[in-house]
Parts: structure tokens; sequence; C-alpha cells
């Protein structure tokens, strides 16, 4: 996960209030040297005001940052060696594309012909060389958001942050910039922090990721280890489609496993310990239930219509209804050969214990 | 965008009605204006309109009288200071207010555009004692320190709009760069919002130059300025002279008008999206 080269920046108990409003929680995270991580979350959660935080735009009402161990939450923004990229590009519509690019350097005071050479360098890197004499009003969105890449990495910073970068682009741009942003961090080997509301952003460009909500991090790691053992249901609920049930009791088998009753009547077996307290939710993704034949087996299996059928690009999506308080989604693949099946018929769903989750609430 | 070739007999009706009402709002605004002009190369000793006869005689007469001239170069020595003072202290208290996003800025914004709605006579009386005490009455900084009052509003109405015009986010990303905060003003905010600081210095000093109130309180006979004499004059002698002089301030005041529409076009290229 780390690289060579990169920073190591540490937020330790780090909270923001606004009065008697908690933007942020007192939060703890440490981000590897050359690590792309990214905070993932809804609007209001407060990814934006970590970023800030780090950025020195916001000062923390309690806890501290450092940046490779020196602690830096005192510092303005011009003296902490961050680059920063925004949403809305945020190129000094006066400048061309060359000065805006040689801005950082000619705050730094570097000589003339090392800024020039540094800021061609850096234009070929994002390929818009031959567009260094435009204003940026003369260019595409994307070539906008690259030159702001350039502008932001061009001083070598210490962290690179980018507050929901490509979140004004249209869908296949978007794509083609997660590529260019992926490759771009690959050569320069920085940290990087990227606020995003879009999952599948997080899971294709980021090492981690941290979810937040209502100012908390409810949990950080590695994609599939977040999708595939959420701690709690908005995590579930957020990364990916999930079944939630809500839990009324678990009573213990005597093969080792537990036995869950849910307020929408369905029996489910569970293969792992459920946690102990509070209010528990059961989740089971959609692409783990099957619509089964009668030769199949599984422990939970229950009968039920299909309500609904979407067919996506590579997967279908269909709606069972069990009983009148419950439906559970199933996600087929949408291979050649693959059982379809229509709105009205009559079908049975099932799944192995090892694919019902117990957790909190 | 066309409209309709035939207009129903009611809507045409409406339009009519409204360029009647537009023409008499117009001719409300402009006919004393209009009228000041000819009255000025009247050939009679008094004012009057439609003047029987024409001549430039006034203008020589004013141009013969050194009280007039004093006058002027008068209402610039003050306009001139007051303009500058309201643009420094207008334009940070746009900055301050505008990028601050406290729960204090609209206060502060309506107290800082206060001097526009209270009448000037108010602003006189309380500066009136204030600048005796300090031992400043009938000095030129008396009356400037009254016109930057006045001036200060307008830069800062000015100065906001073009700090609204564009993302707070450019500040931002140039503290980030690696500017602080008095180069970001020099570097980025000064080059997106000079055409509203312009603007408003033309406005503030417009103000200045035209200001009667506060001149007739804080200047004396060595500090008064062209309102001033107007008014003092036309106690005595209502003669075409004063018509003269009123011509010659419009002219200018229609030429600092002109600069403020023409700096007002001139706009940097807007960045394409606002953030959010």
């Amino acid at each position: 996960m780390a690289k060579s080269g990169g920073t190591e920046l540490r937020f330790e108990g780090v909270a923001k209030h606004y009065g008697p409003i908690a933007a942020l929680q007192p939060t703890t995270l440490l981000i590897c040297p050359g690590e792309f991580f990214a905070l993932l979350g809804p609007s209001g959660s407060g990814k934006t005001t970590l970023l800030g935080i780090a950025a020195g735009f916001i000062q923390p009402s309690e806890g501290r940052i450092f940046v490779n161990g020196h602690d830096i939450t005192g510092e303005p923004p011009e003296r902490r060696n961050i680059g920063m990229v925004f949403q809305n590009y945020s190129l000094f519509p006066f400048l061309t594309v060359f000065k805006n690019v040689a801005f950082p350097l000619e705050m730094r005071k570097r000589p003339k012909p090392e800024i020039a050479e540094r800021v061609r360098r850096m234009l070929e890197m994002v390929r818009l060389a031959h567009l260094a004499d435009r204003l940026p009003s003369e260019l595409s969105g994307g070539q906008q958001q690259r030159v702001a890449l350039a502008r932001a990495a061009v001083y070598d910073p210490a962290v690179l942050l980018m507050d929901e970068p490509l979140g004004a682009l249209d869908k296949a741009l978007r794509e083609e910039m997660q590529d260019e942003i992926k490759q771009f961090h690959a050569k320069i080997r920085a940290t990087v922090i990227y606020v995003t509301h879009d999952q599948q952003e997080a899971a294709f460009m980021a090492d981690r990721t941290a979810i937040l909500n209502h100012g908390l991090v409810e949990q950080h790691g590695p994609q599939n280890e977040l999708y595939e053992s959420p701690r709690n249901a908005f995590v579930a609920g957020f990364l990916g489609e999930a079944n939630l049930l809500t839990v009324v009791g678990i009573t213990p088998l005597p093969n080792g496993r537990y036995r869950a009753l849910t307020t929408e009547g369905l029996p489910l077996t569970t293969a792992k310990a459920p946690p102990g307290i509070g209010e528990l939710v059961a989740c089971i993704r959609p692409a783990n239930v099957a619509i089964l034949r009668e030769s199949h087996s599984r422990t939970d299996r229950f009968a039920g219509m299909i309500a609904e059928a979407v067919h996506a690009a590579e997967s279908i999506r269909y709606r069972v209804q069990i009983n009148e308080r419950c439906s559970i989604v199933v996600r087929a693949l949408s291979t050649r050969g693959a059982d379809r099946y229509r709105p009205g018929e009559q079908v049975t769903v099932g799944w192995d214990p090892e694919d019902v989750m117990i957790m909190p609430k | 965008m066309r409209r309709p070739v035939r207009a129903a007999p009611s809507a045409a009706a409406a339009r009519v009605t409204l360029w009647i009402y537009v023409a008499l709002v117009l001719a409300f605004l402009l006919v004393p204006i209009a009228i000041i002009m000819p009255m000025s190369f009247s050939d009679q000793p008094y004012l009057t309109f439609p003047p029987p006869g024409w001549t430039l005689h006034w203008y020589a007469v004013v141009q013969d009288q050194p009280r007039w001239l004093a006058a002027a170069l008068n209402s610039f020595r003050i306009g001139v200071p007051s303009a500058l003072l309201a643009v420094l202290f207008g334009t940070f208290a746009a900055l301050a207010i505008v990028r601050s996003g406290s729960r204090w800025a609209k206060p502060m914004t309506l107290l800082v555009l206060a001097p526009m709605m209270l009448p000037h006579v108010i602003i006189a009386i309380g500066l009136f004692p204030t600048l005796v005490d300090l031992r400043l009455i009938n000095t030129y900084a008396a009356v400037v320190v009254g016109h930057t009052v006045i001036g200060i509003s307008l830069v800062f109405l000015t100065v906001s709009a073009a700090l609204r015009g564009y993302p707070a986010s450019l500040d931002l990303v140039a503290r980030t760069l690696g500017a602080n905060a008095w180069r970001t003003f020099v570097r980025v905010t000064m080059p997106m919002t000079w055409t509203g600081i312009a603007s408003g210095g033309l406005l503030a000093f417009a103000a200045s130059f035209d200001e009667l109130m506060l001149a007739l309180f804080l200047t004396s006979a060595k500090t008064e300025t062209l309102p001033r004499l107007i008014w003092d004059q036309l106690s005595f002698a209502l003669t075409p002279a004063l018509a003269a002089v009123a011509t010659l301030m419009l002219a200018l005041s229609m030429f600092l008008l002109s600069a403020v529409a023409v700096i007002g076009s001139v706009r940097s290229p807007p960045p394409k999206r606002i953030f959010p």
C-alpha cells in the first residue's frame, strides 16, 4: 500500500464544532506516504470539513495534524506545501495555462528558466503542452481540470488534496479522468486525499477509503474489506446494495450457528457470532441471493413472487416479494443462458448462512 | 426569441400604455437637467426658459471670477482624496464581510451602507461637534472625512458585487499554492475585482463632487466646494452664470458616469462554473 516518496499525514483527535453543531467528530486517521486515500460520504457528512482542516482553511476546534510527524495545526495554508484541486477547477481566468501552472513556482521565487522547464514538463505529463498559451475559458472542462492538476502538483507538494475534482464532468469524461488521475498519481507518487460521494469512484481509485456520516468516520480500510465486513448498517447500505432486515431476537443453534428473528417475519440462519449489544440488523447482499430451482439446496429459502425485474447492462435486478412486509432484492448475472423471470412469477430465493451478516443498526 | 407578429388588441394597448409610462418617467428624470443647459446660454441677466436670445457671455463671467475657479479646485482637492480613502476602506470592508461567512455579515453590511440611507444632514450634525473637538473644522480634512463616509458605501457596493461574481475557491487555491494573504489579494483578488474598485472610486468621487449638505457644515470660505458656492450665490444673484456652472458640472458628471459604464463592460472572462 505504501509507496516510496510522498508524505505521511496524521489526524489526531481532530474535530470541528460550529456552536452546538459538530461538523466533524473527533477523528484519528493515519494516511501513509504515497497512499491514495478516499473520503466517501453523503453531502454534509464532514468530508469537506476534514479536507479543509488538512488544507488549513478551517482551524480544528480540537486535535492536531501532523505531516511526517511535524505538527502543522497552526500553519497557514501557504506554508503547508499542499496542493489542492477543487471541483470548479479554480483556474485564474486572467492568466494563461502556462501562467496558471507557473503561479506556485513564482510564489516560491524559483528562477525563471527553472519555472519554464518545470511547467513545460508538467504540461507534457497532462498532455496539454500545445495549449500553454490559451486562457482557461478557451478549454474544455476536462482540460481545465488537467491544468488544475498540473498546477497543484508542479511544486511537488507533500500532500495532494482533491475536493470532488470530477463532480462537474459528465459520466464518460469522468471515467476517462479517473484513469488519468490514477496514472498521474502513479507517476508523481504524492500522498492523495480524495473527497467524493461516488463509491464506485472511490473503489476504482483509492487504496483505502474512509466512510463518513454525520461528521463521524464510520469505518475505514480497503474497499473490499468495507464491502465484505461492514461495521454497521450505514456502511453496508452506502457501499453497494444491501437487503437490511431488523433483528428482534437471536438464539444459538446446536450446530454452532445462530437463528435470528426479524420484524419482517423471516427467520435467518447466520454462521458468524453476532455482536452482543444494541439494535441489530441483518444484511444480505443482493449478489449473494439466488433464485432457486427445486434441485438447489440452501439453508434459508423463502417462496415469493417476482415484483419487479430491471435489466441493466451486465446484471438483472429482481425484487422478490416474500410477504407484505418484506421484499428481497436479487442481483443476477445476465449471462447468456441464464434463467430469466417475469414479474408475477412464483419463485424461491435462498442464501448461505455465511452471507448473512448481523451488525449494529 | 421573436415576438409574435401580431399582438392581441389588449396586448397592444398594454404596450402603448407601457411606452407612455416609460416616456413620462424619463421626462421627469431628464427635463430639469435639459432645461438648465439652454438657460446657461441666455442673453438675459436672469434665469429664463426658453431664453429669448443666445450668448456665451455667462461662461466668460464664470471664467473671470477667481472664486469659481478656487471652488472647482477645492472640489477636486476634496473629491480625489475622499475617493481614494473610500476605495481603501470600502474594498477591505467588502472583502472582510463578503468572504467571512459569519452570521454578523448581514448586520455589518447594513452598518456599512447606513450612510447611504441616513439623511446627510444627520451625518453632518454628528460630524460637526466631533471635528470641532478635533480642531479639524474648516480644514480640508474635515470635509474629506465626511465625504469618505459617504464614499465607503458606494465602493463597498461595487466591490461586493465584484467579489460575489467569482468563486471564493479562487482565493483559497492561491493560498494553497503558496501565496500569503496579501499576495493573494494583489495577484488574484485585485485582478478579479478591479472593475468594481475603479467604478466604486469614480462613484465616490462623483458623490463628493455633487455633495452639498456636508459641505455646508464642514467647509469654510477657504475650502468651499462648487455645490456650496452655487448655494451661496443662489441666495442673492440668480444669474445664468449659475446655469453655466451647473452645465459644466453636468458635463463632468456625465463623463464620470460614462467611464463607470465603460469599465463595467470591460470584464475579464468569468470562470465557467460557480463554486457550489
